[in-house]
């Protein structure tokens, strides 16, 4: 027996640090059964419906509720601030080295005489774009790797298992770091990066949560009804554990924020003329004391970024769950 | 359990292996030792850079194949992981490093873990009311700050003190100052380094430790037994102390194992933030130097650390859990 099965469960690490190997730690929020549990809602004759009641429970969580309405702003921002922007992030005004905040540009400008503003939006977008892009292709490879091990069994699942333990035990960040290195900062490249080394631990939890929901007696009988084992996954698996997959997604997204920008701080992600947060804030750190708002700006959109998303996880883990009871009944 | 334990190394061993000769021929194919002596004065023609390059076993003009096969049995047979392409030698950096990782560390690991349970157990004993509520949202802001974020505004704040006080109070950069003499004076040294990385480090971490214990005590406090305890007399504080939490301590213990062998392996972000020479450093020196020996030797040190960090977790929960048999 192996008195710790699911350790790594207890494994998170904090956003952005850095051990031998980091990824995505997300909890375990329910089981597949009480997920089913959710699903059944759906047959009550009369009354609330299922969608209403997860954003009323949602809704009633005042974090979540500020998390989502800074999440909808940052996003706004990030689309369309670009169009209020009097500078493009790329284009230097040479009358304007370091200067602060002014009414001209309204986040000050770097020592190249860089617009802050449009560097920060700019900066946002490709942050995000990165994180939604990875955490969306990981959910995928991750919910379909998952549970095809645990559909099919046998050697099948242990060889997977195999895959999965030896990518998790290597210090994937060192390999990333390694294999981006060199690619000039080429986000399309960082994104299939992160990707490939990304989706291990995922992987492991949705085939832990798999395994149960395999005993269940409605995928044996779809394997009776000659339902083949791709359709049962897509059809009864994967809809068994939506909430958990969404509530990863939401995790997965902040993750890969911190990683995207811990590598592009320490120079290894997007590079200059690009920017990301990362950049951003390596441009910060450097003036902290004579330019301080190099530093403010773009740490406090990131932070404001990951902090509302992790209230909206949050929000969504309590909205989903139907034994939470941190809001009252219903 | 000993066999048990034989048989769980045993694979561990197999994936150090893998993985440290995989990151070998990604760091041999990604990462180019030439570099570092383009652009010397006078320059150096292509062949003598390979003539330099060839005691260290770094040639392009080997094949990757040979030079990968000397890579392996000298670590094998001398325990030599080779040197860098300007000739520094990969064990005694490392063993050099490893403690200055361990300095940074150690103290935020020990405060991060006392720090996270004590809240744990505080905002499980009054779930849903205001206390845990702001515990809550503290923590979840903490746990999803960025390091860079913290550290900066750590920095920030101590050159702010600094100012005002007029005196050097905080040191941002470095480890330590050369020009101290005596133990005392050194010890005051070393731990004004020491409080800025420590306190953005716990401020990062404690809170994975809260949110774990505080779930894990909250499916324990319902229990039968906790009940039992109240009944025959105890307290709720004590109840929960000597029966609640010993239970529910176990997993928390598992994750501290786990994280003990991090103290080794350094902390990238924040020892490049501060300055500090440790593993985390030469983690990223070794690839924007192009060290192909060092980057390979970060990575099998990195699992080595994994291994026993999944070793030691099994063996503590062997320990501390009755109910656990190991067959």
């Amino acid at each position: 027996m192996t008195p710790s099965k699911d350790r790594n469960y207890f494994k998170q690490e904090p956003r952005g640090e850095i051990t031998a190997h980091s990824e995505v730690a997300t909890g375990d929020p329910f089981s597949p059964a009480e997920a089913e549990q959710v699903a059944t809602l759906e047959q009550m004759p009369r009354g609330t419906s299922r969608y209403k009641l997860y954003l009323r429970r949602f809704f009633r969580n005042k974090l979540a509720t500020i998390g989502l309405i800074i999440l909808v702003f940052l996003m706004l921002a990030a689309l369309f601030g670009g169009f209020f922007a009097k500078w493009d992030y790329t284009e230097p005004d040479f009358l304007a080295l370091s200067e602060p905040p002014s009414p001209e540009h309204w986040f000050g400008t770097n020592d190249t005489g860089n617009d802050l503003y449009a560097q920060t939006i700019h900066g946002l977008g490709r942050s995000l774009t990165i994180a939604i892009v990875v955490s969306l292709a990981t959910l995928v490879i991750s919910a379909f790797v998952g549970s095809a091990a645990a559909l099919w069994g046998g050697v099948a699942e242990k060889a997977v298992l195999a895959v999965i333990h030896f990518l998790l035990s290597i210090p994937t960040f060192l390999l990333i770091a390694l294999v981006v290195a060199d690619s000039g900062g080429d986000w399309k490249l960082l994104i299939v990066v992160l990707i490939v080394f990304g989706w291990m631990y995922q992987a492991r939890v949705i085939w832990s949560l798999a395994l149960t929901v395999r005993e269940q007696d409605y995928v044996r009988a779809a394997g009776y009804m000659g339902v083949s084992k791709l359709r049962t996954i897509v059809r009864h698996v994967i809809p068994n554990i939506g909430s958990l997959l969404i509530i990863q997604f939401v995790f997965g997204v902040v993750g890969t924020v911190g990683s995207e920008t811990a590598l592009s701080f320490l120079g290894l992600g997007v590079k200059l003329p690009d920017v990301s947060l990362g950049t951003l804030l390596q441009g910060g750190t450097a003036a902290v004391q004579s330019s301080p708002w190099l530093f403010y700006f773009p740490a406090a959109t990131l932070t404001l970024l990951t902090v509302s998303m992790a209230f909206i996880g949050d929000g969504l883990r309590d909205a989903l769950d139907p034994n939470s009871n941190s809001g009252g009944k219903a | 359990m000993t066999k048990y334990l034989i048989k769980k190394t045993l694979g561990w061993l197999l994936m150090i292996f893998l993985a440290t000769n995989l990151a070998y021929l990604l760091a041999a194919n990604f990462l180019d030792p030439r570099s570092n002596y383009i652009g010397r004065r006078p320059p150096l023609s292509a062949e003598e850079i390979n003539n330099l390059l060839e005691p260290y076993n770094l040639s392009p003009d080997t094949p990757l194949v040979q030079r990968w096969w000397t890579w392996l049995t000298n670590i094998l047979t001398k325990w030599d992981w080779g040197q860098s392409p300007v000739g520094e030698v990969v064990n005694s950096e490392i063993s050099y490093r490893i403690w200055v990782s361990a300095q940074l560390l150690l103290l935020s690991t020990i405060l991060s873990i006392l720090i996270g349970v004590a809240v744990g157990v505080y905002t499980a004993s009054r779930q849903y009311k205001t206390g845990d509520r702001v515990w809550q949202g503290i923590s979840i802001i903490a746990m999803n700050t960025h390091v860079v974020v913290a550290s900066i505004a750590v920095v920030w704040g101590a050159l702010k003190i600094n100012e005002l006080t007029g005196k050097k109070i905080f040191y941002v950069v470095g480890s330590h100052s050369l020009d101290v003499e005596g133990f005392f004076p050194k010890l005051m040294d070393s731990a004004q380094h020491l409080v800025l990385p420590t306190i953005s480090l716990v401020f990062i971490s404690y809170a994975s430790y809260h949110m774990t214990q505080r779930t894990l005590l909250l499916d324990n406090l319902d229990a039968d037994y906790v009940r039992t305890a109240r009944a025959k007399g105890l307290t709720r504080q004590q109840a929960i102390r000597k029966h609640a939490l010993r239970t529910s301590i176990i997993p928390v213990a598992t994750s501290v194992a786990f994280s003990i062998p991090g103290i080794f392996t350094g902390a990238v972000m924040t020892e490049r933030i501060f300055g500090w020479n440790g593993m985390g450093q030469y983690f990223i020196e070794t690839i924007s130097k192009n060290d192909v020996n060092g980057a390979a030797a970060v990575a099998a040190f990195g699992a080595a650390m994994t291994a026993i960090s999944a070793v030691l977790a099994d063996v503590v929960v062997v320990a501390l859990d009755p109910r656990v048999r190991v067959s």
